[in-house]
């Protein structure tokens, strides 16, 4: 099935897409919760940031944005330490890019996830937290809390730094993983 | 570690528990919001201590409760101290003043106007702590997105959030078995004993069946919304919202009074902004 640029770019909405990102979110939720390490105040190299990659991969780009977005929300309630909605919108900038890799070729789906769908995805990655957390961050908290730039220049570089090294180090064998598993037929000729 | 979640599926029976989605959420959010767009201990103060009383009022779990709060504040007070850490005359900028109560270097210095800030400060981020909370504790997944619905969200937007909602105790259950049965197998998670590399390469291998077995189930739950007709219609009624309570009615009317200071607020701190930040007694 060939998808126009506007259902690359927006991804399809219907309601497995709804779902996907239901679920994406709240794996998002736990994960922020359970399955990091902490390294600086409000920043840790949490394992969730891998959602984005996946929900992207399955159901594309604005489902991940949403789920990375709205994961960052639930997790922040769940966890019951107050809200950072300037960090939630630069999780959705951030999973947006994360997501975007599908719209350049790559289809996990179908199994299609080449070395150069992977350098790709790396750059848009290290794009994607560069923009969310180097830009709307600091300047929504800016905006909204009138609070210090120093330190939140320091918790978003280490933002960036571990969000994409999770982003890459793990996301890559993962989505590799994932496209094999899903790959269909790849041995069959037709005769 | 299901019990360090806070959420609720069953309502509860004080009085905020009793009250609609709608009236829920919206207080809760134009609190919210308050705080985020004020720095006014005037303002503050008493939303701080609605927070407390609407706390108290659900009767949570002592023991949850206590020990977050205790975490929470011991993280803000780091962050603070890491403010004056890195600017110790920060109330020169926020309040416009700088009087000197004790200094440890030239550098190091306490003044009053700090103080003033990072009390403000304290009070503003505990009040919505405990706005967050309490909501969090007295409202169901059902009647978050009855009430988000009612602040014009898409319903389709209101049922991500809910399902969402719905789904993290079971996630997290998943995760604790997966968890445990790689530690059974022999996995060292504890963090004195292994380094982070490897414990980030041991999350890998928990993540990998977690992400299978959570996006296997995405199948199964969008058949079964599709066969009772989801997304047919243009809009959804929940049944989770029952008609006003007496209660409702009387808080409406505090919802307005609350959006009206709420766009004051804003307006006065858009239009008319002061000369600083902070309004500080001593130094107009």
């Amino acid at each position: 099935m060939k998808k126009s640029l506007g259902q690359k770019l927006l991804g399809t909405w219907n309601t497995k897409t709804i779902v996907g990102v239901a679920v994406g979110a709240a794996l998002f939720a736990v994960l922020m919760n359970f399955g990091g390490i902490k390294v600086t105040t409000n920043t840790s190299l949490t394992s969730a940031y891998i959602v984005p990659a996946i929900v992207g991969a399955l159901f594309g780009p604005l489902p991940a944005a949403l789920a990375a977005g709205l994961g960052n929300v639930l997790a922040d309630l769940i966890g019951g330490w107050g809200f950072w909605f300037d960090w939630s919108l630069g999780n959705f900038v951030c999973g947006y890019f994360a997501g975007l890799f599908g719209a350049f070729g790559a289809d996990i789906e179908d199994g299609k996830f080449a070395v150069k769908d992977a350098i790709i995805y790396a750059v848009l990655c290290i794009v994607g937290c560069a923009l969310g957390f180097g830009v709307v961050t600091p300047v929504l908290t800016y905006a909204w809390y009138s609070s210090e730039l120093t330190i939140t220049w320091i918790q978003a570089s280490a933002a960036i730094v571990s969000d994409a090294s999770v982003l890459i180090i793990v996301g890559i064998p993962l989505l590799f993983a994932l496209a094999k598993r899903n790959a269909k037929g790849t041995n069959l000729s037709k005769e | 570690m299901d019990d360090k979640l806070f959420i609720t599926l069953v309502p509860g029976n004080t009085f905020l528990d009793r009250l609609t989605g709608k009236t829920k959420t919206r207080l809760f959010f134009l609190f919210i919001f308050m705080l985020v767009a004020t720095w006014d201990i005037r303002v503050i103060i008493p939303c701080f201590v609605v927070s407390v009383i609407g706390l108290l009022s659900i009767k949570p779990d002592k023991k949850k409760n206590i020990a977050i709060t205790i975490f929470v504040l011991l993280m803000n007070v780091f962050n603070l101290f890491l403010v004056w850490f890195i600017e110790p005359d920060y109330g020169l900028k926020m309040c416009g003043g700088s009087t000197v109560l004790f200094q440890f270097t030239d550098y190091f210095i306490v003044t009053s106007e700090s103080l003033w800030y990072f009390g403000a400060r304290l009070f503003k981020f505990m009040a919505s702590f405990f706005f967050s909370l309490t909501f969090i504790q007295c409202i169901t997944p059902s009647e978050l997105a009855a009430g988000l619905h009612s602040i014009f969200v898409p319903y389709k937007i209101c049922m991500v959030v809910s399902l969402a909602f719905r789904y993290i105790p079971d996630i997290t259950r998943d995760f604790t078995n997966i968890k445990i049965s790689m530690q059974t197998r022999g996995m060292e998670l504890d963090s004195k004993k292994t380094k982070v590399g490897t414990r980030l390469k041991q999350y890998v291998l928990i993540l990998i069946p977690l992400i299978i077995t959570s996006f296997d189930r995405v199948g199964n739950i969008a058949n079964g919304m599709d066969l009772r007709g989801f997304g047919k219609k243009k809009d959804k009624t929940y049944y989770a919202e029952h008609e006003d309570t007496k209660a409702d009615k009387y808080l409406a009317i505090v919802v307005w009074i609350l959006l009206a200071c709420f766009i004051a607020l804003v307006v006065k701190k858009t239009f008319f902004p002061g000369p600083y930040e902070v309004w500080c007694p001593w130094c107009l």
